[in-house]
């Protein structure tokens, strides 16, 4: 029989009751979508990586101070991680060759009768470099496929300079919004603005500035604030010495471990941190790597895909179990149907082919729905994967794939049953 | 020519312990252009005789000649193959397949192996052969027994087979729309079309040129019947 009549034979075979095809058809349904949604998390996964791609640059180790609530407030746990403790990293720890140091915090910002309390941020002068290579911010509308430079990020004026962070030169950059609230349309370059009553040089505005990734954009405000000499910052704006974070660039990113060692060694001598009798240091800072970020984001995504992975296989399997039920059901019934196609001279093969193939439709029709089902699941799961799910391309053919796989191997028996029929007990068949 | 000639021969059921001789040995030979009669009690073995010689079962002993060909020794495939060239079938219940409407039912043997010509066009001189040329789309739950008969009649003829095989193809009929199918057959007899017929009902019977007795698996005699109505 020629491959377009077992075709259309399949077809009215299917055609024949549409209801039980439907509920049969339900497992690969399922099954597949979860394909879907498992290689969209997979996908997901991997883009995340390449969009954090420098969000910690591979050769970098971040070192942040432990905290601790006390009397309500957040505290430095032991020792506070200094500007000095930066300062001296790379000429005692080989394999560090550069140390950047940042502060936050907030103070009370005046110009002329407009007063605003506001966060600032000390930094270094390569601080925009350090924004760029975090990825999270960028100006407004800004083509995701173009590069960013420092200067794009500055609407007017500069951002201060090396030299202007080594001396704590009171100079700072506003946010564009704390421009526009503080000077209400005047040129605020040169102008002085009075932060917690240290006067410091207007020498840049930011241009306006959002969050890349858009549902990020509601939460964060990068146009509310300042930036500043993190040493001006530190000399002027706290009571006591606050902590930093501390970026160190580690010369060989192939020794990045090494390196946590010996910045490990150089700080506990500095913050006198001893073994304790179990051997093991209570150290008072971490540090984080590219690797130990995306190794957390991609073991998550893992485990969520672990599970979908299984949820996948036990649909399928009840799917395909499904559809060999129903086959079986449709070979009994139509006994008589293949004993007379069998008299007309139907040979075995041809009746394998009809009902393996009307197994295989209702699979890939199940398959078809599944894909669909499991596009529109992506946002679900990315919903509950910190929206890290994105469709993989490959995984439409895939799934479908996998859909025609498995009514062909649980159509196999029903249609090798089907086929092994006596004619003569067919007729027969009431 | 000889259609069908068989030599000794035999097919045993084996029901779990006890065996059961459905034939003990026939011989016969039915000649091109024949309509032969098979009568006998239930039992007597007239079914499975058909059966076999409908290759839909294979002897366990003895030969069948098929137009000269042994069909003893062929495989399923192959005498799948047979049943769709060389053989049509007619049954009691007509076996028509109720989701295809009466030209597709007739097209079924031609969609299994290789045949000449259109497959519409040969289904349709078959239809129109027993006179239902206007019933091509009609379903057979849309059609009397009498037309479900014809049906089944150009499905036996739309492959032009050598033999054509009918298990009381009146039974389900009443006496007048019998005796109109009855005609049919006797007219394609009459083109040469070779037939061999099951029947209880002896007026049916009588239409065939020869008529077989089986009793206990064996022909009793073969006289020819000379009635021919």
């Amino acid at each position: 029989m020629s491959l377009l009549n077992t075709l259309l034979t399949a077809l009215r075979g299917i055609g024949s009751n549409t209801l039980r095809t439907a509920l049969t058809t339900l497992g690969i349904i399922i099954g597949v979508a979860s394909v879907i949604a498992t290689l969209a998390l997979g996908n997901g996964a991997r883009a995340a990586v390449n969009a954090n791609f420098r969000s910690l640059g591979s050769d970098q180790i971040q070192i942040d101070q432990d905290l601790e609530l006390k009397n309500g407030q957040m505290q430095a746990e032991g020792e506070t991680l200094t500007y000095e403790d930066g300062l001296g990293m790379p000429g005692a720890v080989p394999l560090v060759d550069r140390a950047e140091m940042t502060v936050g915090g907030s103070a009370k910002v005046r110009y002329g009768r407009q007063t605003d309390q506001l966060n600032f941020q000390g930094t270094d002068a390569g601080a925009l470099l350090s924004v760029i290579s975090e990825g999270q911010i960028q100006p407004v509308g800004w083509p995701a496929d173009k590069p960013l430079t420092p200067q794009a990020f500055i609407a007017q004026g500069r951002f201060f300079t090396d030299a202007e962070v080594v001396d704590g030169d009171p100079v700072c950059v506003l946010g564009y919004q704390t421009a526009l609230d503080l000077f209400e349309g005047d040129d605020p370059i040169g102008q002085t603005v009075w932060v917690d009553r240290k006067s410091c040089e207007v020498v840049g505005v930011a241009a306006e500035l959002e969050a890349v990734n858009v549902e990020d954009r509601i939460n964060t405000r990068p146009n509310e604030g300042l930036f500043m000499p993190v040493s001006f910052a530190i000399q002027n704006l706290f009571d006591q010495e606050p902590w930093v974070t501390i970026i160190a660039h580690v010369s060989d990113e192939s020794k990045m471990e090494a390196a946590k060692a010996e910045i490990a060694t150089y700080l506990r001598q500095r913050h006198g941190i001893l073994p304790g009798p179990d051997g093991k240091y209570a150290d008072d800072f971490h540090m984080t790597t590219r690797q130990d970020v995306l190794g957390a984001q991609q073991q998550s995504a893992a485990t969520f895909s672990l599970l979908l992975t299984a949820l996948a296989v036990v649909s399928l399997v009840v799917g395909g179990i499904g559809i060999m039920n129903v086959m079986l059901v449709s070979v009994s019934e139509r006994t008589r149907e293949i004993g007379v196609r069998m008299a007309v001279g139907a040979r075995g093969r041809d009746v394998v082919a009809q009902f393996l193939l009307e197994a295989i439709l209702l699979s890939a029709g199940g398959g078809l729905l599944g894909i669909a089902l499991g596009i529109l699941t992506i946002p679900i799961a990315a919903s509950l994967n910190q929206g890290v799910a994105l469709l993989d391309p490959e995984s439409v053919p895939l799934a479908f794939g996998v859909s025609l796989a498995t009514g062909l191997v649980f159509g196999l028996y029903p249609a090798l049953r089907a086929s092994q029929l006596d004619p003569i007990e067919a007729l027969r068949y009431e | 020519m000889k259609v069908i000639r068989t030599h000794d021969l035999r097919r045993t059921y084996v029901l779990g312990k006890s065996a059961v001789e459905a034939l003990r040995g026939v011989d016969i030979e039915v000649q091109t252009g024949e309509f032969v009669a098979l009568m006998g009690p239930s039992g007597s073995g007239k079914s499975t005789m058909l059966h076999l010689l409908g290759c839909l079962d294979r002897p366990t002993a003895g030969s069948y000649w098929l137009e000269d060909r042994d069909m003893s020794k062929l495989s399923r495939d192959e005498r799948a193959q047979v049943r769709n060239q060389r053989v049509g079938f007619i049954f009691q219940t007509f076996n028509l397949l109720p989701r295809l409407n009466a030209l597709d039912n007739i097209a079924l043997p031609l969609l299994y192996g290789r045949h000449a010509g259109s497959v519409d066009q040969r289904a349709a001189e078959a239809l129109e052969r027993v006179g239902l040329a206007s019933r091509a789309q009609h379903r057979p739950n849309e059609l009397s027994g009498g037309e479900c008969q014809r049906v089944a009649i150009a499905r036996a003829l739309v492959a032009d087979p050598a033999l054509i095989l009918a298990d009381e193809p009146t039974g389900n009929l009443d006496s007048k729309t019998g005796a109109e199918i009855m005609r049919l057959l006797d007219e394609l007899c009459a083109e040469g079309r070779t037939i061999l017929m099951v029947t209880h009902d002896a007026n049916v019977a009588a239409h065939a040129g020869r008529i077989l007795q089986m009793q206990d698996g064996r022909i009793l005699d073969g006289r020819r019947s000379g009635v021919a109505a």
